[in-house]
């Protein structure tokens, strides 16, 4: 029974859209002038003309962006480059002839040549120090210094 | 009512179509040829005007350049007349909100002036008479069915409703139509 009703209502609906639609095509619409579609295909064409002007300044910008950005990030990257000192400045007293030298052998004698040096200016100075030199037990520099006491004490007394 | 297009009808709309992707005119000028009849019918049986029908349909397809990247395939029918949908659903929201800044003396001289023009240029048919006096929605609904030829299932989903819903608004709308037809 229930099918029967749904079969029913089915036939009614289809029945009603099918004569709705009749009576729509029955009464058909004006249709649009030719001019008009003439008009809608210029102006379609302008529209067209100016969607690929767009693009074309879009992509000429984006181009040009680009450039900008690795310009600028080229300038970064060389001034970063050039305010780094290009080797460690200290205030060493191995030349810097040694530092520059490729050539170790070269190098390692003239270390030696300067230890042997620094070694020497050492000893001499404990030998004066030790009144090793021909001194009397005081240092030379403290005999100096009792000299020094004396011309001063002396030029006040005038 | 539902037309379906053939094989060779598919590839050649299918053609078109990627012609318009592509920025083609000439292949516009082809949707043009299709499509404007209909997509007019359709505009002036919601409006009821031959002029506001000119412009829409000029804005339609001029819009179509701008949007046309946007279809990803389906009905093309369906995709067409959701944006003509649109396009007439934002004139009413441009003629409401003037109408709104129109001050009431102004709107009435105004609308007297309108009515006489469309009498004098105008006969508007009965079918149009009497399509005024089914409500928007289901005067919408009924054009769309007509002009789009999409199936039920199609305009429910254009219109994002239930399937039945629009079975039932529809079958409404048609019926009410043909008794004010048939007076």
């Amino acid at each position: 029974m229930n099918g029967r009703n749904e079969e029913n209502l089915k036939e009614q609906f289809e029945q009603d859209v099918l004569e709705g639609e009749r009576i729509l095509r029955e009464h058909s619409a004006p249709e649009p002038d030719k001019q008009l579609i003439s008009n809608i295909k210029n102006e379609i064409a302008r529209a067209i003309l100016r969607k690929k002007a767009r693009r074309t300044y879009y992509e000429a910008a984006v181009a040009a962006a680009a450039v900008i950005l690795l310009a600028a990030v080229s300038v970064k990257l060389f001034e970063r480059n050039a305010g780094k000192p290009e080797r460690l400045v200290t205030a060493s007293i191995i030349p810097d002839a040694i530092w520059e030298s490729e050539s170790i052998a070269a190098d390692d004698e003239n270390i030696a040549t300067l230890t042997a040096e620094i070694e020497e200016v050492e000893s001499e100075i404990l030998a004066v120090k030790s009144g090793g030199n021909g001194g009397n037990g005081l240092t030379d520099v403290e005999k100096l210094e009792m000299e020094l006491v004396e011309i001063n004490s002396s030029f006040w007394e005038g | 009512m539902k037309k379906s297009l053939n094989m060779a009808e598919s590839d050649h709309l299918a053609q078109i179509i990627i012609g318009c992707k592509k920025g083609d005119a000439g292949s516009f000028s082809r949707l043009v040829d299709i499509y404007a009849k209909r997509c007019y019918g359709y505009f002036y049986r919601l409006s009821g005007s031959r002029d506001v029908s000119d412009d829409l349909l000029s804005e339609l397809f001029v819009k179509l350049v701008e949007k046309i990247s946007s279809y990803k395939g389906g009905c093309f029918e369906s995709w067409l007349f959701t944006t003509a949908t649109n396009v007439f659903r934002d004139h009413l929201r441009a003629k409401q909100r003037q109408e709104r800044l129109l001050n009431a003396e102004k709107r009435q001289l105004e609308s007297k002036a309108t009515e006489a023009k469309q009498r004098s240029n105008e006969r508007i048919d009965k079918l149009q008479e009497q399509l005024g006096k089914l409500d928007a929605d289901t005067r919408e609904l009924i054009m769309l069915r007509f002009y789009s030829q999409a199936s039920f299932r199609e305009i429910a989903a254009m219109r994002f409703e239930p399937i039945g819903t629009t079975l039932s608004k529809a079958h409404r709308g048609l019926k009410k139509l043909r008794e004010l037809m048939e007076q």
